[in-house]
């Protein structure tokens, strides 16, 4: 599904390259959980938005479900985030102005799904995760573990196939961060590819491979 | 998706109210602007658009081509309405002769009133299309039918029906009540037109009328007509080139003379000729107000950019969501779009108020009867269209702008607008205070003009100089009655008569020769006839010769003249030569006195000659006492007419007051012209304003650490306001020449016209900079001001 050919990125600081990701080979199958681990600056995050079209590359080739990346139009990406991919951030970023309901309800909207099918699944989702009685409160009224939520529901609200999630208990104290581990493995367990960054070995350990990055250069 | 758009869009406003209040505030001030001069365009393009027959109405002008200049006036012989029905008729449906729109006395019973009204033919009232309350427009077929508006009928009448009731006209004919019309509107040629009489009547009144008949010399009369249905007004200007021209005297015809019809749509606008073609009239000012209306509406707009592309770090974040989350950027320009258009809506509403607030007073400065047409459908179709646009222009910049936002470089966190993203916004202040400043010149620029010309030396002494119009026979043979009765009563200093009011030159003639004239110059004079004491009543000052006095017995065969028309002849040393006129008639120049300014002040004095005559006169002017208050010599002014002319109204005016209104236009145009500055300035200001606390925001964290390491509160100012300053010098840069090349332009439709000095731009640019300090300063001195442990602690 995911296949990551010598990609390599830089950032051009005074006529030389500063790589951040180097000759990185990469593949990924549908049902996996990938765990993306390094220390801070190896580029972790950088590889995760790679994968998710957010930055470009400079060389390599880059396959999406068989298609080149670099050749996508940026409809196209928009398509893909619609039908295929959901984004968890590790300062979960809602939209401040609009309430847990509206945030979830978002993707949605621009799926263009029905008014009746989209109260059914954002009520499904409040139910999922637990946050019914939070559905009228804006993102600042909650706690952390309770943002995250609301941004992985959001992120599920368009039934994708793959989640790119960023530290996404970073945030979190550790009872939060399992909680949230917990509905990941559970939905990896559904069929949902899942690609995490994390700085936790325990995090990392949720999922069934872990990938070493060191100063933009694949480890092992 | 639009609910969703709308939502974040109120809560926004809802969050960020002070830059909410600048946004909406500053459009709806925009959109005020618009609207008012909105109405006041539709209120000019639809002027006189009250006449049925509106598209071919006209009036009868001829051009003459005196001295290889082109003059093109209005007054017309009597004899042209026959040629025009006789040999050209084809061309028209109606004509009709008429009198100059005068004051005439109507009674009834004790009541005597001054009204404006007409003098014409039986077809008048069909083909201005009266508006007939009661009575038909057949109401002038005899000589003693008299039509009156509604206002004089009730007036005159009360609520009773006047149909059949008689009214005496001018204290001598009676006349009969056979037609009440509603009265015309505002806008119109008409406004004030009270009664329509017969001009048998007219002509039948006094003996020159009745010689005039068969004179086509005797240009004292007006001709209107409707063209016929089939042809245009080219056509018809076409035939009807030669009408007068075939008539004129021999000693006339090294002048042409070509005759047209004026349409009624270009009366009002259009009405300004130059050399025989139409130059810049009113018309003009439809466009410099409707290029100002734009430019406020575009100032609002600009602030909202400014705000919007500022705070857009702020809605960055939900850019990048939205982005994540499959939003196409097509998407995000909608919902930026969605939120302009939604603000320029509650704008507009804002702005209805505001509109309904300033109405009275933009009519009283504008000189109109403007109301918003609340109840039509179109105002309010006009007003959403007006708010979408404006939405659509005010939000376009930020749409496109803050729908690039990259996701991962937002989401990142890292995002912040480098300097480059400031340069759009600083040209769209510069572009905004280029508008103000142009319009702060322009607006001096018409005040210097004005004050210039108020500067000018009339010639004569204005105050307390009263004029009184001798409306009827009454006043005639009374001058010497009033005279020894109010210097009696010490009221008045001097009193005479003439044949002209201070405010204008009733009369010109030409046929005038001299010793040394040029035999192909046809010499025109302003004639004014006047009695003895005409120059002392009204001040003038004689710069050689003498005044008429009753102690030189010949004066009748007197002149006085003014400087101009003393260079006009090119002569000499004048008191004591001779000026024919009419070929046998000599007068020996007695006196010069100084040009007095009579017709437009903005225009140099033309050559003028004063006969002394008794009988040739239409207005008394009285010199009031100086020992006395101005009310109580008016007071025994009034009651001694009342003795001496009963049932006459006493409608006096004084001098200076018929001089002010000389300037009425350019005052409105000046007040206009003001109010709208402010409004600019304003506008400016608020999105100034906003845009230096956003700065002031942004930059705390480096306030916090310079005044750590021992800024002072003045190096802090400096800091903040230095960037707006060297904005606001650039827009004078840019305004400067494009407001010179403009004034320069207007001044030159006056002869007697204001210099525009340097001052004048250092004033303009001084102004500006001063509004930018007040207005940057209150931001600055508060960022100066804040603790700098706060500010550091909040990053």
């Amino acid at each position: 599904m995911i296949e990551l050919k010598k990609i390599s990125k830089w950032f051009p600081v005074n006529g030389a390259r500063s790589y951040v990701l180097r000759h990185i080979d990469l593949t990924v199958k549908p049902g996996e959980f990938l765990s993306i681990m390094g220390p801070s600056g190896s580029g972790k995050s950088t590889l995760l938005n790679v994968i998710g079209m957010l930055d470009r590359f400079d060389e390599g080739e880059y396959l999406f479900q068989g298609e080149e990346v670099s050749k996508l139009k940026e409809k196209q990406v928009s398509a893909l985030y619609k039908q295929y991919i959901g984004f968890v951030f590790q300062a979960y970023h809602l939209i401040d102005e609009l309430t847990v309901y509206e945030n979830i309800e978002t993707p949605l909207l621009y799926k263009n799904v029905k008014s009746g099918e989209r109260k059914a699944i954002v009520a499904d989702l409040l139910d999922r995760f637990n946050i019914v009685g939070k559905k009228d409160l804006f993102p600042t009224q909650l706690s952390g573990g309770q943002q995250q939520l609301v941004g992985i529901a959001r992120a599920l609200a368009g039934h994708p196939g793959l989640l790119l999630a960023d530290e996404p208990t970073g945030n979190l104290n550790s009872k939060q961060g399992e909680e949230i581990m917990e509905v990941f493995t559970q939905l990896n367990k559904d069929g949902v590819t899942i690609i995490q960054v994390t700085h936790s070995e325990k995090n990392a350990a949720y999922g069934n491979r872990t990938i070493h990055l060191l100063d933009g250069w694949l480890q092992g | 998706m639009i609910k969703n758009f709308l939502k974040i869009t109120w809560r926004n406003l809802n969050k960020n109210r002070m830059s909410s209040f600048i946004n909406v505030g500053g459009l709806a001030l925009g959109m005020t602007v618009t609207i008012l001069i909105g109405l006041w365009l539709k209120d000019e393009l639809d002027y006189d658009k009250s006449f049925d027959n509106y598209e071919r109405l006209g009036q009868v002008y001829g051009h003459v081509t005196t001295n290889g200049k082109i003059y093109t006036g209005r007054a017309m012989p009597i004899p042209m309405s026959t040629e025009l029905r006789s040999r050209y008729g084809r061309n028209f449906k109606h004509i009709s002769m008429a009198s100059w729109m005068e004051n005439h006395i109507l009674s009834s019973g004790d009541i005597h009133v001054g009204r404006k009204g007409f003098f014409m033919e039986p077809e008048a009232p069909g083909m201005f299309s009266l508006k007939m309350l009661r009575g038909s427009q057949n109401g002038l077929e005899k000589p003693n039918d008299l039509m009156l508006s509604e206002s004089a009928a009730k007036a005159l009448f009360g609520d009773a029906d006047p149909i059949t009731k008689q009214v005496k006209l001018d204290n001598k004919d009676l006349v009969t009540i056979t037609g009440v019309f509603r009265d015309f509107p505002e806008n119109s040629s008409f406004k004030g037109v009270d009664f329509l009489a017969s001009w048998q009547l007219y002509v039948a009144s006094e003996p020159w009328i009745q010689n005039a008949q068969d004179s086509w010399d005797e240009n004292s009369f007006q001709v209107f007509a409707e063209i016929a249905d089939n042809t245009t007004f080219e056509k018809v200007n076409a035939s009807i080139r030669n009408a007068k021209q075939d008539h004129v005297s021999d000693e006339q015809k090294n002048q042409e003379f070509r005759t047209i019809v004026h349409p009624m749509r270009d009366w009002h606008l259009r009405s300004n000729w130059e050399n025989g073609v139409l130059a810049n009239g009113q018309d003009q000012y439809l466009w410099m107000f409707g290029v100002i209306g734009f430019f406020v509406l575009v100032l609002a707009c600009i602030n909202f950019m400014n705000l919007s592309t500022a705070r857009s770090e702020r809605r960055a974040k939900e850019v990048g969501i939205r982005k994540t989350v499959g939003s196409e950027r097509r998407a995000i320009i909608l919902q930026f779009l969605c939120e302009s258009v939604f603000v320029a809506l509650v704008a507009f509403l804002l702005s209805v108020l505001l509109v309904n607030i300033a109405l009275p007073w933009f009519n009283e400065v504008a000189g109109k009867a403007v109301t918003v047409p609340w109840g039509e459908p179109v105002f309010w179709l006009s007003g959403l269209v007006l708010s979408i646009l404006t939405g659509l222009l005010a939000g376009s910049y930020p749409a496109l702008y803050m729908s690039a936002f990259d996701p991962a470089s937002v989401l990142k966190g890292a995002f912040k607008a480098g300097r480059a993203a400031a340069i759009p916004r600083q040209v769209l202040v510069v572009l905004q205070f280029a508008v103000s400043v142009t319009l702060i010149i322009g607006t001096s620029v018409v005040y210097k003009q004005i004050l210039h010309t108020k500067d000018r030396p009339t010639g004569y002494d204005r105050d307390r100089l009263v004029m009184i119009e001798m409306r009827s026979p009454d006043f005639y043979g009374k001058l010497d009655i009033l005279d020894n009765a109010l210097k009696k009563e010490g009221a008045i200093e001097y009193m005479s008569e003439s044949s002209s009011p201070m405010n204008g030159v009733h009369s010109n003639n030409g046929g005038f020769g001299w010793e040394g004239k040029d035999p192909n110059l046809t010499a025109v004079f302003g004639t004014i006839w006047v009695t003895n004491d005409y120059g002392r009543s009204i001040g003038w000052e004689l710069v050689a010769g003498r005044d008429f006095s009753k102690d030189f017995g010949a004066d009748s065969a007197g002149v006085i003249v003014n400087e101009a028309a003393v260079k006009y002849m090119g002569m000499e040393d004048p008191v004591g030569k001779v000026v024919t006129w009419g070929g046998n008639r000599t007068y020996h120049i007695v006196g010069v006195v100084k040009d007095v300014v009579m017709s437009s002040p903005f225009e140099p004095v033309r050559q003028v000659a004063y006969f002394l005559d008794q009988e040739n006169v239409n207005f008394m002017n009285f010199k009031l006492s100086a020992r006395m208050p101005v009310s109580e010599s008016l007071a025994i002014l009034e009651r001694t007419f009342k003795t001496v002319m009963p049932g006459v109204p006493f409608d006096y005016q004084f001098a200076d007051q018929a001089y002010a209104e000389k300037f009425v236009l350019e005052e409105r145009v000046g007040k206009l012209a003001f109010f709208f500055t402010f409004l600019a300035i304003i506008i400016s200001c608020l999105g100034l304003f906003g845009l230096a606390s956003f700065t002031a925001e942004q930059r705390t964290k480096e306030i916090g650490i310079r005044k750590i390491v021992g800024a002072s509160a003045f190096t802090i100012w400096r800091l903040l306001s230095v960037d707006f300053l060297v904005l606001t010098l650039v827009a004078c840069t840019v305004a400067i020449p494009v407001s010179y090349f403009l004034m320069h332009r207007w001044l030159q439709k006056y002869t007697y016209r204001a210099t525009v000095g340097w001052e004048l731009f250092g004033g303009a640019v001084v102004l500006a900079l001063l509004i930018t300090v007040v207005t940057v300063s209150y931001q600055a001195l508060k960022a100066a001001a804040t603790n700098p442990v706060k500010s550091l602690r909040t990053e």
